[in-house]
C-alpha cells in the first residue's frame, strides 16, 4: 500500500519527480567527479614518481615536496660526490621544468645515460632518444592526448622542439628534454632540481641514507617511499579543504532542491494530506510517507548519479588521456550517504508541516 | 455515542470574530440515523467537524464514545478519528492517483486493521455498495455517484462506530442522491452504525430516524421521526 501510494504520487508529477531525481544525481556527480579528479591527479603523480625506480631522492635544503615548485639549486658536480658514498649505484640529476600553458605539464631535463641507470630505461613505443638540444621525448598518454608522433614539432616554454620518440608513461614526467637544454631554459647552468639515487642493494637503504645525511647534513634526503607518502599527504591536506567545500556545496544544493520540491508537493497535495488526516493518519504515518517518497527519489538519483559519474570518468579519460578520474568505492558510499541525508534533511520541514496540517483547512484549500 | 454540551465555536476571519456555534446541546445514541438540516452557514458542518474530532471547540464539551475530546492533543484526536469515526464528504475527497480499491485500502492501512479481523472484507463492502466492477478504476474514471460510493466504502471499511456525512449528496443528481441515501440507511440497519448526515435538502429527511434543524449556530428543532 505504501509503495502504491508513493509510486503513484511520483508518477502523477513526472516533471517534479524527474527534476528532483536529476538534482540528486547532480549532487552525486559533483562529489564523485571533482573528488575523483583530485584523487586521480594525486595518485597518478605519486605513481609516476615511484615509477622512476629510484631508492632515494636528494634535494636542496628547504625544497618543496612538489617538484614542480623547486628551483635549480643543486650543483650537478655534487652527483660525483654522492656516487662515492658506499652503497650508491647510480645518481641521476634532473632539472624539473613546468609548462602551464595548457594544463600543468611536468618536464624532466635528464641525461639519458644516468636516468636510464635509475629507471632501467624507457619502454619505447616509437622513435628514439633525443640526441640534439632541440629534441624531445614524450610519453604515450601525452602523445595520445595531443595526437603527436615522432617527427612532429612541439612548442614548449617558447622553445620549438622536435619529437623524436614516444615512451611508455610512468617515469616521473610526461616530457623529457636534454638536461643541458633544460638548464639553459631555466638559466641555471650546471645545476639540477634534484638527484634520483639508485642503490646497489635496496635492503641497505637505511644505512645509505644515514651515510648521506652525515655527509650532507643540510640537504633533504628522503627514501622514495617516504617521499611519496609525504607528497600524497601534502597534496591531500591541501585537497582536504577543497573536498570539504565541494561536499558541502553539493549537499547544500541537494538539501535546497529536495526542500523546494517537497515543499511544493506538500502545498500541491494539501487536500490529499487533509484526507489522510481526516482518516486519522498519525504524524508518523505522514512523515514516513514523505520520507519514503524522498528516499525513493534519492535512491534513483544516487543510482543515476553514480552511473553518470563513471560514464563521465571514462569520457574524461578518453578525451584527455593524461587526466585520471579515480572514483573509489569509499567515495561512492560517501556521496550516496550525503545525497540520502541531504534528501531527508530537505524533506524534514515539509514532512512535519504536512503532518501538522489542519484537515478542515486542508479541505478548504483549492 | 455523541454528546455536545453548551458547544461554542468562534472563527476569526481577519479581525472579525464569527460565532459558528453559539451553545449547542445534543445527545446522539448508538445506532441512530440523524439528519442535520439547515441553511448554508448555520453551523451544521462545524458541528459535524467538532463531533468528528477534526476541528477544535472554543467553549463547552464534546464527547465521542464517552471521551471528552475538548482537551485532547492532536495525536489523541487523530486516534479518535482513526478508531471511531468514518467521514463522507460532499466533494468525495478521493485520492486521484489511486484506484478505488487502493483508496479504500488506505483507510484500512491508516487504521492498522488486518483484513477480516477488525474491519470489513473489501469484496463484501464493494458488493454492499454495488461497486465490485469499478474497484480497479481511478476516481476520474467513475461517475459522481460511483465516487461517492467508493468514499462511503472507505469510510466504513474499518467498521467505525460513527459515520459522519457532510452533504454527501450535494454533488449528486436526485437519482444518485437516493441511491446513496438508501446505502446509508442499509449500513445503519445492517451494521448498527450511528450516522449523522448533514444536508440542506428537505427531500432526504424521510430516510432518517431523527431530524435536527439548525439556524444561526443554534439547534432550533430536534424531532424523532
Amino acid at each position: 500500500m505504501y509503495a502504491t501510494l508513493i509510486i503513484s504520487g511520483l508518477i502523477a508529477r513526472p516533471v517534479r519527480t524527474a527534476v528532483s531525481v536529476m538534482a540528486v544525481a547532480l549532487e552525486v556527480i559533483l562529489i564523485l567527479t571533482i573528488i575523483g579528479l583530485a584523487n586521480g591527479i594525486t595518485t597518478e603523480t605519486g605513481r609516476r614518481t615511484e615509477g622512476v625506480g629510484a631508492d632515494i631522492m636528494f634535494q636542496a635544503p628547504n625544497s618543496s615536496l612538489l617538484l614542480a615548485l623547486n628551483n635549480s639549486s643543486l650543483p650537478v658536480a655534487l652527483s660525483n660526490k654522492l656516487r662515492e658514498i658506499e652503497g650508491v649505484k647510480a645518481v641521476a640529476p634532473v632539472q624539473v621544468q613546468v609548462n602551464s600553458s595548457s594544463g600543468l605539464e611536468v618536464i624532466y631535463g635528464i641525461a639519458p645515460d644516468s636516468f636510464d641507470q635509475i629507471t632501467g630505461g624507457f619502454i619505447w613505443h616509437s622513435g628514439r632518444n633525443f640526441a640534439a638540444s632541440n629534441e624531445i621525448v614524450v610519453d604515450d598518454l601525452y602523445a595520445a592526448s595531443k595526437g603527436l608522433k615522432p617527427g612532429d614539432s612541439l612548442d614548449i616554454l617558447n622553445h620549438n622542439f622536435k619529437i623524436v620518440g614516444v615512451v611508455e608513461h610512468g617515469k616521473g614526467a610526461r616530457l623529457y628534454i636534454p638536461l643541458k637544454t633544460a638548464q639553459e631554459m631555466a638559466g641555471t647552468q650546471n645545476r639540477a632540481s634534484l638527484f634520483y639515487i639508485k642503490l646497489s642493494d635496496s635492503h641497505q637503504l637505511d644505512q645509505v641514507v644515514e651515510r648521506m645525511k652525515t655527509a650532507f647534513p643540510e640537504y633533504r634526503i628522503l627514501p622514495m617511499k617516504e617521499y611519496t607518502t609525504l607528497m600524497m599527504s601534502n597534496y591531500m591536506s591541501a585537497f582536504d579543504a577543497f573536498i570539504h567545500v565541494v561536499v558541502l556545496v553539493a549537499v547544500f544544493i541537494g538539501v535546497l532542491v529536495i526542500f523546494l520540491s517537497m515543499y511544493t508537493t506538500i502545498t500541491e497535495r494539501t487536500r490529499e494530506i487533509g484526507i489522510f488526516r481526516s482518516l486519522g493518519a498519525s504524524t508518523s504515518f505522514i512523515v514516513s510517507l514523505i520520507f519514503q517518497e524522498t528516499a525513493l527519489v534519492c535512491v534513483v538519483g544516487v543510482a543515476l548519479g553514480v552511473v553518470s559519474s563513471f560514464l563521465i570518468a571514462h569520457g574524461v579519460t578518453f578525451m584527455f588521456p593524461t587526466l585520471q578520474v579515480m572514483i573509489t568505492p569509499r567515495w561512492v558510499v560517501k556521496a550516496s550517504i550525503s545525497a540520502l541525508l541531504s534528501g531527508l534533511i530537505g524533506s524534514l520541514y515539509p514532512a512535519l508541516r504536512a503532518a501538522a496540517q489542519d484537515p478542515v483547512e486542508a479541505f478548504a484549500y483549492e | 455515542m455523541l454528546q455536545a454540551i453548551n458547544l461554542r465555536k468562534t472563527y476569526k476571519v481577519g479581525k472579525v470574530e464569527v460565532e459558528a456555534l453559539r451553545g449547542v446541546n445534543l445527545k446522539i445514541s448508538e445506532g441512530e440515523f440523524v439528519m442535520v438540516k439547515g441553511p448554508s452557514g448555520c453551523g451544521k458542518s462545524t458541528l459535524l467537524y467538532i463531533l468528528g474530532a477534526m476541528a477544535r471547540l472554543t467553549y463547552g464539551r464534546a464527547l465521542v464514545c464517552g471521551q471528552d475530546i475538548g482537551s485532547m492533543t492532536d495525536r489523541q484526536l487523530a486516534q479518535v478519528r482513526r478508531r471511531n469515526i468514518g467521514f463522507v464528504f460532499q466533494k468525495f475527497n478521493l485520492l486521484p492517483t489511486l484506484a478505488a480499491r487502493d483508496n479504500i485500502e488506505v483507510a484500512r492501512r491508516i487504521h492498522g486493521a488486518s483484513r477480516g479481523r477488525n474491519g470489513h472484507d473489501l469484496s463484501e463492502i464493494a458488493q454492499l455498495l454495488n461497486i465490485e466492477d469499478k474497484i480497479d478504476r481511478k476516481p476520474s474514471e467513475l461517475s459522481g455517484g460511483e465516487q461517492q460510493r467508493v468514499a462511503i466504502a472507505r469510510a466504513v471499511i474499518t467498521r467505525p462506530s460513527i459515520l459522519l456525512a457532510d452533504e454527501p449528496t450535494g454533488n449528486l443528481d436526485s437519482l444518485n442522491s437516493k441511491i446513496v441515501l438508501s446505502m446509508f440507511k442499509e449500513l445503519n440497519q445492517k451494521l448498527r452504525q450511528t450516522i449523522v448526515f448533514v444536508t440542506h435538502n428537505p427531500e432526504l429527511v424521510a430516510y432518517a430516524d431523527r431530524l435536527i434543524e439548525m439556524r444561526d449556530g443554534l439547534i432550533t428543532c430536534d424531532t424523532y421521526l
